[in-house]
C-alpha cells in the first residue's frame, strides 16, 4: 500500500467545480473539490444524497467536464483532450460498473462481457475467449457464458458488469452506486468481490456509496457534503463519523 | 472481423426483438414485394405488347422521309393522319437498308385511313330500279326484267311503309313541332296508291322524287373508320408470320386487292343484330355472364329488340314472306308483322338463348346479308389530296386475316392491307408510265371518266353483289407532285387482272418501311448506325423504333411504368417517413445502451455503423422476404398466366393471356430501391444516436 502512495497519482482533481444549468438557474454541484487517487487504492466516496458523488464519478470517468479546475486521468489533464480521445482513454483506461448494470440485453454475457475488448481491437478471438472465460471465472459465472442478461438475478447481472469492467485490465474502475440496486447480502458479494480482484489484480477503485457496511472495506473513504469536499478517513473513522452525524440529526 | 460480427449480432438480435423493427420491416416488405411484381408485369407487358406491336406492324424500325412535317404514327395520331412526305423510291432505299448486316427484311408500307359510309339502303335499292330502267330503255322489256324490276319497286314501296311506320313512332316521342311538314306531305305522296299506279308512265321522274325527297329522310348509315396499310402484300405476309388469313384467300402474287382484318369485318361490318347475339353467346359461354344479372347483356338484348330497321329494310317483299313463316313457326303465333315478330324473336332470355341463336343462323341468316361485304366484292376508296384532288379506287377484297394471339385485339384488328399499287393510285403517287397504262385500260374497257357525282352511281349499278365506298380522310398526305386530269374511278375487271413484277412493286413511292432486325438486342445501336449512314449517304431518311412509330400506344406502357413508379415513390416517401419516425422511437428507446456502449468507450463512428447495419440487415433480411414472395408470385403467374379479361388487352398481353417473367434487373432495381430507402430514413436517427451523450447511461430513472 506504501508502494501505491509512492507512486503518481492515477486521479489527480485540484480545485475543481461543476455547475448544472437548469433552465436560468445555476445549480452547483461541485463547489472546489481536491482529491488524489493513487494505483492499487479502494476508495468509496460518501455522502448524502446530492452531495456530488455521481457528478465527482462522471468528471473522473471522462463522460463529463469541469466547470472550472483540473481534472487529470492516468496522467492526462482532461480538459485538454478531444471527444475522440476522452472515448478512447475511457476504453482503455477506465471500466465502469453502474448502478443498473447496463447489459446490453440482446447479447449474451459472454458477449456483454467480450465487448469492451471487440472495440479495443486488440487480441484476437482466442485470446479473447480467454481473457472472457477468465474473467467469468472469476466472477463465478462461467457457467452462465451463453444467458441473456434478463436470465440472471440482479446480482449476477452485476457480476457480469464487474467482469466487463474489468476484462480489459483498466487502471481504474469507477462504481456508482454499484449495490444500490441490489439487497445488502448480494451487495456485500459485489464489494468482496471488488476487494478481491483490487487486491489480485491491482486495479485501483473509486465507487461511491451512502451504505456504511460497503465502505468499511475501502482503504479510504471520501467524503462529501454540499458539493465539497469534507474529509478523507479511514472506514472505521468514517463509520464513528457518520455515526456522530446520524445522530446530530 | 469481430467487430463487425458484433454488429451483425447486435443489429440481428434486435430485428426480431424489437416491434419498431416489425412494422419497418414489413414496410419495406411489401414495398419490395410491389416493386418487384410491379416492375414485372409491366417490363412483361411491355415486352408482350412490344411484340404486338413487331410482330403485327411496325417492325422493329420504322423508316420514313426527314421531309415530314410529322412524326410517324402507324395507329392514328391526335388530330388524325400525320403529315408525312413520300420516300420516292423504295428500290433505291431498299438496298441501302438492307446492307446494314443487322437488317433482316425491309417492307415498304403507306398508312392511312379513310371514312367508309355504308350508303343508305333506300339509296342504293333505288339505284338498283333506277338500272333496271335504264336497262329496259337501252335494251327493250323482257318478262324477266319486268319480274326483276317489280320485285325491286315492291322492296322499295315497303321501305317507304316502313318509313312512315317509323316516323309515326317516333312522331309518339317527339313533339309535332320537330316534325318538318314537307318530309311528312312526301312520304304521304309515295305511301298513296295514285303515286305507284302512276309510276310507269314517268319512272325517271319518279326515281327521282324518290331520291331526293325521300331516300335523304332516313338516317344515313354509319361512318365507319377505316385504316389500312398499303403494302407488298407478299413480302408483308412472309415478314410478319403471325398472319393468317381467315375468310377467302390471299391477294395473289403482284395482284392488286385487300385483306380486311378479321377483327374489323366481325365487328364493324357484320350484320348489327347478328353482332349482338355473337357478343352474348361468348360473354355468357366465356365469362359466364347471364342476362338476367349483366347490364350490358341484357342492353344488346334490348338493343335487338327494338333495333330491327337494319333486317327489315334488308329484306324485300318475298324474303319478308319466308322470313314472317319461318318465325310463326318458330315462335307458334300468327302474328303478321315482321317487325313484332322479329323483337319477339330476340327477346332472348337465359334459357332460351341457345334455341334462339341457333334459330337465328338456320332460319334467318340465309335470307339476310350478314356481312355489309363479301369476299370477292369491291371496295370502292375515295382520297382526298391536301390540293383538293379527288381520287378514287376500286380493290377487291381478297378475304380477311389475323394475327395468331391478337384475334380478339381490337388496336391490331384495326389495322387492313392494301396492295400497294392501289395505295400509289389513290394518293397520286404513280408514276407517268403507271398512269399511262392506266389511263389506256380504261379506254379499252370503253368506260368514260365518271365524275365524283356519278361514281357510287356507276358503281352500284353493277350486279356483281354489294359495295361500300369509303372516303379516304382529306388532306394529309402531301401530294408532292399534283397529278393531271385523274378524276377517275377505274373499271375494276382489266386492272384487277393486271399481275405487277416485284420490279415493279418496288419502285415507287413508299411512306415508310419496316425493318426486321436479325437481332433486336442491338436495336438501339443499329438504329443509330442506319441513322449516320442515310446521313452520310444523302438519304434525307428518319429511323424510329417500333415504339415510336406506333404513337400514343408505343408510350402506353412507358406511361404505366411511370405511374407505378410514381405510386412507388409516393409509397417509398411515406415509406420514408415512418421508417424515419419509427428510428427515431427506437433510438430514444435505446439511449441507455447507446449511452452505455459510447461510456465502455465506443466511438461515434461505432454507434452509427450499429444504426445502418442495422437498418440495412432489416432492408436485406424483409427485402430478401419480399423479393421471394415477389418471385414466388410471378413464377406462379408465369406459369398460369394471367387472362386478360377485356379483349383491349389482348394487344397489351400479345394474346388471351399474358405469361409475365421476371427478371434479375426487376429484383436488383427493387433491392437498390429499398436499401437506399431505408438506408435515406435512417440517416438522421442514426445521426441522433451519435449524438447520445454516455452520461446517459448513468441515469437511474427506469
Ligand atoms: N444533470 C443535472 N442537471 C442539473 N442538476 C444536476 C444534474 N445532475 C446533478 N444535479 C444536481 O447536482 C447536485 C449533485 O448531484 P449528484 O452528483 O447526482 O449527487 P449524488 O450523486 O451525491 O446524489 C444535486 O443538487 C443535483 O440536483
Ligand atoms: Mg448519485
Amino acid at each position: 500500500m506504501n508502494a501505491a502512495v509512492a507512486q503518481s497519482p492515477i486521479v489527480s482533481i485540484t480545485n475543481v467545480t461543476k455547475d448544472y444549468t437548469l433552465g436560468k438557474v445555476v445549480v452547483p454541484a461541485l463547489r472546489g473539490v481536491d482529491l488524489q487517487v493513487h494505483p492499487g487504492e479502494f476508495i468509496s466516496i460518501a455522502g448524502p444524497s446530492g452531495s456530488g458523488k455521481t457528478t465527482l464519478l462522471n468528471l473522473i470517468g471522462c463522460v463529463d467536464t469541469a466547470t472550472s479546475g483540473v481534472v487529470s486521468v492516468a496522467g492526462q489533464d482532461t480538459k485538454q483532450l478531444t471527444e475522440r480521445q476522452l472515448t478512447h482513454l475511457r476504453l482503455h483506461t477506465i471500466g465502469f460498473i453502474f448502478q443498473s448494470f447496463n447489459l446490453v440485453s440482446v447479447l449474451s454475457v459472454f458477449q456483454n462481457v467480450e465487448f469492451p475488448l471487440l472495440l479495443q481491437r486488440k487480441l484476437d478471438k482466442n485470446q479473447r475467449r480467454e481473457r472472457v472465460n477468465q474473467l467469468l471465472e472469476q466472477v463465478g459465472l462461467a457457467h452462465h457464458a451463453k444467458h441473456r442478461p434478463n436470465e440472471l438475478s440482479g446480482g449476477q447481472r452485476q457480476r457480469v458488469a464487474v467482469a466487463r469492467a474489468l476484462v480489459t485490465r483498466p487502471q481504474l474502475v469507477l462504481a456508482d452506486e454499484p449495490t444500490a440496486n441490489l439487497d445488502s447480502v448480494t451487495g456485500q458479494h459485489i464489494i468482496d468481490l471488488m476487494k478481491e480482484l483490487n487486491q489480485k489484480e491491482g486495479t485501483t477503485f473509486i465507487f461511491s456509496t451512502h451504505d456504511a457496511k460497503v465502505m468499511s472495506h475501502a482503504n479510504a473513504v471520501v467524503r462529501l457534503a454540499d458539493g465539497k469536499f469534507l474529509d478523507r478517513l479511514s472506514p472505521s473513522e468514517a463509520k464513528r463519523a457518520m455515526a456522530a452525524g446520524a445522530e446530530g440529526h | 472481423m469481430g467487430q463487425l460480427r458484433l454488429l451483425m449480432q447486435v443489429a440481428f438480435r434486435n430485428l426480431f426483438t424489437s416491434k419498431i423493427n416489425i412494422l419497418i420491416g414489413g414496410i419495406i416488405f411489401f414495398g419490395t414485394l410491389l416493386v418487384v411484381v410491379g416492375g414485372a408485369l409491366l417490363d412483361s407487358m411491355d415486352s408482350a405488347m412490344s411484340r404486338s406491336i413487331i410482330g403485327s406492324v411496325a417492325g422493329h424500325l420504322q423508316v420514313y422521309s426527314d421531309d415530314s412535317k410529322d412524326e410517324l404514327s402507324l395507329y392514328g395520331g391526335m388530330s388524325g393522319e400525320p403529315d408525312l412526305a413520300v420516300l420516292d423510291d423504295f428500290s433505291r432505299i431498299k438496298p441501302f437498308l438492307e446492307k446494314h448486316p443487322n437488317v433482316k427484311t425491309v417492307v415498304p408500307m403507306g398508312t392511312s385511313g379513310a371514312l367508309i359510309s355504308s350508303g343508305n339502303t333506300v339509296d342504293l335499292t333505288l339505284a338498283r330500279l333506277r338500272d333496271l330502267y335504264k336497262k329496259r330503255a337501252e335494251e327493250g322489256e323482257s318478262p324477266a326484267l319486268r319480274a326483276n324490276i317489280d320485285s325491286v319497286k315492291s322492296h322499295v314501296r315497303q321501305m317507304v311503309s316502313l318509313m312512315e311506320e317509323q316516323r309515326n313512332k317516333s312522331r309518339e316521342l317527339l313533339s309535332s313541332a320537330a316534325v318538318d311538314p314537307l318530309e311528312a306531305e312526301a312520304l304521304a305522296r309515295a305511301r298513296t296508291d295514285a303515286f305507284w299506279d302512276t309510276f310507269e308512265s314517268d319512272p325517271f321522274a319518279a326515281l327521282e322524287f324518290l331520291e331526293n325527297r325521300i331516300a335523304p329522310q332516313l338516317p344515313d348509315g354509319d361512318l365507319l373508320d377505316m385504316r389500312y396499310v398499303g403494302t407488298d402484300l407478299d413480302s408483308f405476309q412472309r415478314t410478319f408470320d403471325r398472319m393468317e388469313i381467315v375468310d377467302g384467300q390471299p391477294v395473289p402474287q403482284g395482284k392488286r386487292g385487300m385483306l380486311l382484318s378479321k377483327f374489323y369485318y366481325e365487328n364493324f361490318l357484320k350484320l348489327k343484330t347478328a353482332l349482338r347475339l355473337d357478343n352474348i353467346k361468348q360473354e355468357k359461354d366465356l365469362n359466364q355472364k347471364r342476362i338476367d344479372t349483366d347490364p350490358q347483356l341484357q342492353r344488346w338484348v334490348k338493343e335487338n329488340q327494338t333495333q330491327t330497321r337494319e333486317i327489315l329494310f334488308q329484306l324485300d317483299p318475298i324474303k319478308t314472306r319466308q322470313a314472317v313463316e319461318r318465325l310463326q313457326k318458330v315462335l307458334g303465333n300468327q302474328e303478321p308483322s315482321l317487325e313484332k315478330l322479329l323483337s319477339e324473336f330476340l327477346s332472348t332470355t337465359d334459357d332460351n338463348f341457345d334455341t334462339r341463336y341457333q334459330q337465328f343462323y338456320a332460319e334467318l341468316a340465309p335470307l339476310l346479308d350478314l356481312y355489309r361485304m363479301r369476299m370477292g366484292d369491291n371496295l370502292t376508296i375515295t382520297a382526298f389530296t391536301r390540293t383538293g384532288y379527288v381520287q378514287s379506287v376500286n380493290v377487291k377484297i381478297y378475304g380477311t386475316y389475323q394475327f395468331k394471339g391478337l384475334e380478339k385485339s381490337a388496336m391490331a384488328g384495326v389495322i387492313n392491307l392494301m396492295d400497294l399499287m392501289s395505295f400509289r393510285e389513290l394518293y397520286g403517287y404513280l408514276s407517268p408510265d403507271r398512269k399511262a397504262e392506266i389511263a389506256e385500260l380504261q379506254k379499252n374497257s370503253g368506260l368514260k371518266a365518271v365524275d365524283r357525282a356519278n361514281a357510287e352511281e356507276a358503281l352500284f349499278g353493277e350486279e356483281s353483289g354489294n359495295s361500300l365506298v369509303a372516303e379516304a380522310t382529306p388532306g394529309l398526305i402531301e401530294d408532292s407532285k399534283a397529278f393531271e386530269g385523274a378524276l377517275g374511278s377505274l373499271r375494276r375487271d382489266d386492272l384487277a387482272a393486271r399481275v405487277y413484277s416485284q420490279q415493279e412493286i418496288e419502285q415507287g413511292v413508299a411512306l415508310s418501311a419496316a425493318i426486321i432486325l436479325k437481332d433486336p438486342e442491338q436495336l438501339q445501336q443499329t438504329m443509330e448506325e442506319l441513322k449516320q449512314s442515310a446521313t452520310a449517304a444523302g438519304l434525307k431518311l428518319r429511323v424510329v423504333s417500333w415504339q415510336q412509330a406506333a404513337g400514343l400506344i408505343g408510350q402506353f406502357v412507358l406511361m404505366a411504368k411511370l405511374v407505378l413508379y410514381f405510386a412507388v415513390f409516393i409509397i417509398f416517401i411515406v415509406a420514408l417517413v415512418i421508417i424515419n419516425n419509427a428510428m427515431m422511437m427506437a433510438t430514444l428507446q435505446r439511449v441507455r445502451e447507446v449511452g452505455t456502449m459510447r461510456a465502455i468507450g465506443a466511438q461515434r463512428s461505432f454507434i452509427l455503423s450499429m444504426v445502418l447495419v442495422e437498418t440495412v440487415l432489416l432492408g436485406f433480411v424483409f427485402g430478401a422476404g419480399g423479393a421471394l414472395l415477389g418471385s414466388g408470385i410471378m413464377s406462379a403467374l408465369g406459369s398460369a398466366g394471367i387472362p386478360a379479361g377485356n379483349e383491349a388487352l389482348y394487344f397489351f398481353f400479345s394474346g388471351p393471356r399474358l405469361y409475365p417473367t421476371l427478371s434479375a434487373s426487376n429484383l436488383i432495381a427493387a433491392f437498390v430501391i429499398v436499401l437506399l430507402v431505408s438506408a435515406i430514413s435512417t440517416l438522421y436517427p442514426a445521426f441522433l444516436a451519435t449524438r447520445v451523450s454516455p452520461l446517459q447511461a448513468m441515469q437511474t430513472d427506469e
